[in-house]
């Protein structure tokens, strides 16, 4: 049986790019290494929003006041902007403690890291998902593109 | 289920600026499992990679604290 190898489509390598920024992992898994990108949706995910049970919803992620951390924050997908959407619907109430909801000092450096670090490695994760797509072979007769650790080698 | 949701994310940490120390542990091991995932060609080898990566990243951030206070109290 012939065994085609042919280099992966741009589109394709674009869309596991792209998959890696909207859910950290999806792009592994598009491209079958499945145990990869579970570890890294489960790591991105536990990161960003640990950032965010330390400093509440409610301003760890504010575009307005911290544009340059939003940037960095950004990287992690849909995380950031779930957390955007969250924080819209949470009402503080008119003479409750601020600091009951909004993280002050140390705390706030602290949750603003943390999420920005976690948008930090999904641009880790989103280069890596890029340079496997494109080293990626299509080596079965069915077209099917098998991961890179599944194929032997050298 | 939604009240303790509310409540873990609404409601921010409150800890000593001591505690709050504690927190570049699970920091440091996100990075460490991250890169090492990336980096390590086989699956079997990312949880050893990590652990040492982990603590690699945890002394040399003790030694730098210790040296950078040493010239804290050289110069003041």
């Amino acid at each position: 049986m012939k065994t085609a190898s042919v280099r992966p489509s741009l589109l394709r390598v674009l869309i596991a790019g792209v998959l890696a920024w909207i859910m950290p992992g999806a792009g592994h898994f598009f491209i079958g290494e499945r145990v990869r990108g579970l570890v890294f949706m489960i790591t991105i995910a536990l990161t960003f929003w640990g950032g965010v049970a330390i400093g509440g919803v409610k301003n760890t992620v504010n575009p307005q006041e911290r544009a340059l951390w939003f940037l960095g924050q950004a990287c992690a997908g849909v995380h950031p902007f779930l957390a955007i959407a969250w924080s819209r619907r949470v009402e503080i109430p008119s003479g409750a403690d601020r600091a009951r909801w909004i993280a002050y000092g140390q705390m706030e450096d602290i949750s603003i890291v943390y999420t920005a670090i976690a948008g930090m490695l999904n641009v880790l994760v989103i280069l890596d998902v890029l340079g496997r797509a494109e080293r990626m072979g299509v080596d079965q007769p069915g077209g099917r593109a098998s991961p890179i650790s599944e194929r032997a080698g050298p | 289920m939604i009240d303790l949701l509310a409540t873990l994310f609404c409601n921010p940490l409150t800890c000593d600026r001591r505690t709050g120390m504690l927190l570049v542990l699970p920091l440091s091991l996100a990075v460490s499992v991250v890169y090492k995932t990336i980096k390590c060609h086989s699956l079997r080898e990312i949880p050893l990679a990590v652990l040492v990566s982990w603590i690699t990243i945890l002394v040399g951030m003790a030694v730098v604290g210790v040296a950078l206070l040493g010239l804290c109290h050289i110069l003041v």
